[in-house]
């Protein structure tokens, strides 16, 4: 799948020090072109137009994001156009996605409103995801 | 009648047989047809829907961004981002570091910037490190910052070109130093 080569995860420098990272907040005014990418919590609730890799990643309603998502744990609650692999997603009632999600468990709420496929996949698709970023 | 009486004893032998093991183990399961009416389970609240902190935006730590940040409202970066970052009050933390243009009302920088720092008010922390030109109305350079790279008071005079980075070659020929703005610089760091 030559898709998974760019999407391929690349680890982010850290201090030594901090066992315990704080979530990184992207406010409701905040619009960012580019990638993103950390091995830890990420909530948008802006606009975001790129590339995302997280652990855990939420987007909150009234956001919206473009782009290919990658991450264990995805919760949406705005507008996302793009790709999702994630172990687990979460899609809540406001949610409104085009684009396919790659998934190992879904959880869909009343009022999400999906245009694309949603592909299952076993667990070991997405350690390959892993894979390729400890590769890096 | 027959049919009923006889259903009736099955269900009876049925019940009575089942009994004991239902008292051994839990209260008796509710009938299906009425089933219990729970109230459906609140929606569950986003974690950092109202966050700790006071900053519209944090960067986190962890958080590597390659690209364009834009906000009209404040913005903290403790992590590493690529590329130009724009908000109203800009705060660079400690560890955080910048490639690119840093722009703002005011911009604080705790941490590494390499590029430009465009803003009204520019503080420079003892920890930080600006490996670039600031262009400012007011700044505040603190004992220990390290700068490499023009101090130009010239914010706003122009704010079009200089929004968009736009090269003023004749300007930064003669605008040199921080002694433009003697009054506002208590400390002046140790490589100026």
């Amino acid at each position: 799948m030559p898709a998974l080569s760019r999407l391929a995860l690349v680890p982010v420098p850290l201090g030594n020090d901090g066992t315990e990272f704080a979530a990184s907040h992207l406010g409701k005014a905040l619009t960012i072109k580019g990638r993103l990418e950390t091995i830890g919590v990420v909530h948008i609730y802006g606009t975001v137009n790129g590339q995302i890799t997280a652990d855990r990643l939420v987007i909150g309603a009234g956001s919206f994001v473009e782009g290919d998502i990658i991450a264990n744990d995805v919760r949406i609650g705005g507008r996302f156009t793009g790709r999702i692999y994630a172990r687990h997603v979460t899609l809540d009632g406001t949610a409104d996605i085009t684009g396919r999600i790659f998934h190992h468990t879904v959880t869909v709420a009343k009022g999400a409103r999906i245009d694309g496929r949603m592909p299952w996949r076993p667990l070991n698709f997405f350690e390959r995801l892993e894979h390729l970023r400890e590769a890096q | 009648m027959n049919m009923f009486a006889r259903n009736d004893k099955s269900f009876d032998a049925n019940a009575a047989s089942t009994t004991p093991a239902r008292d051994k183990t839990e209260a008796p399961v509710p009938p299906l047809a009425e089933p219990k009416r729970t109230p459906p389970p609140a929606p569950q609240t986003y974690e950092a829907a109202t966050p700790q902190t006071r900053v519209a935006s944090v960067i986190s730590k962890a958080l590597k961004i390659t690209g364009q940040l834009e906000s009209t409202e404040d913005i903290q970066v403790d992590g590493e981002v690529d590329g130009d970052v724009r908000g109203v009050s800009v705060k660079i933390g400690s560890n955080a570091k910048v490639k690119g243009t840093v722009y703002g009302d005011t911009v604080e920088l705790a941490g590494t910037i390499e590029g430009k720092i465009e803003a009204k008010k520019v503080i420079l922390t003892s920890t930080a490190h600006m490996a670039g030109d600031v262009v400012h109305q007011d700044i505040r350079i603190e004992s220990g910052a390290y700068i490499d790279g023009h101090c130009r008071p010239e914010f706003g005079k122009a704010a079009t070109k200089s929004a968009h980075a736009a090269a003023k070659p004749v300007a930064t020929a003669s605008a040199g130093s921080v002694r433009d703005k003697p009054g506002s610089v208590a400390e002046i760091g140790t490589r100026v």
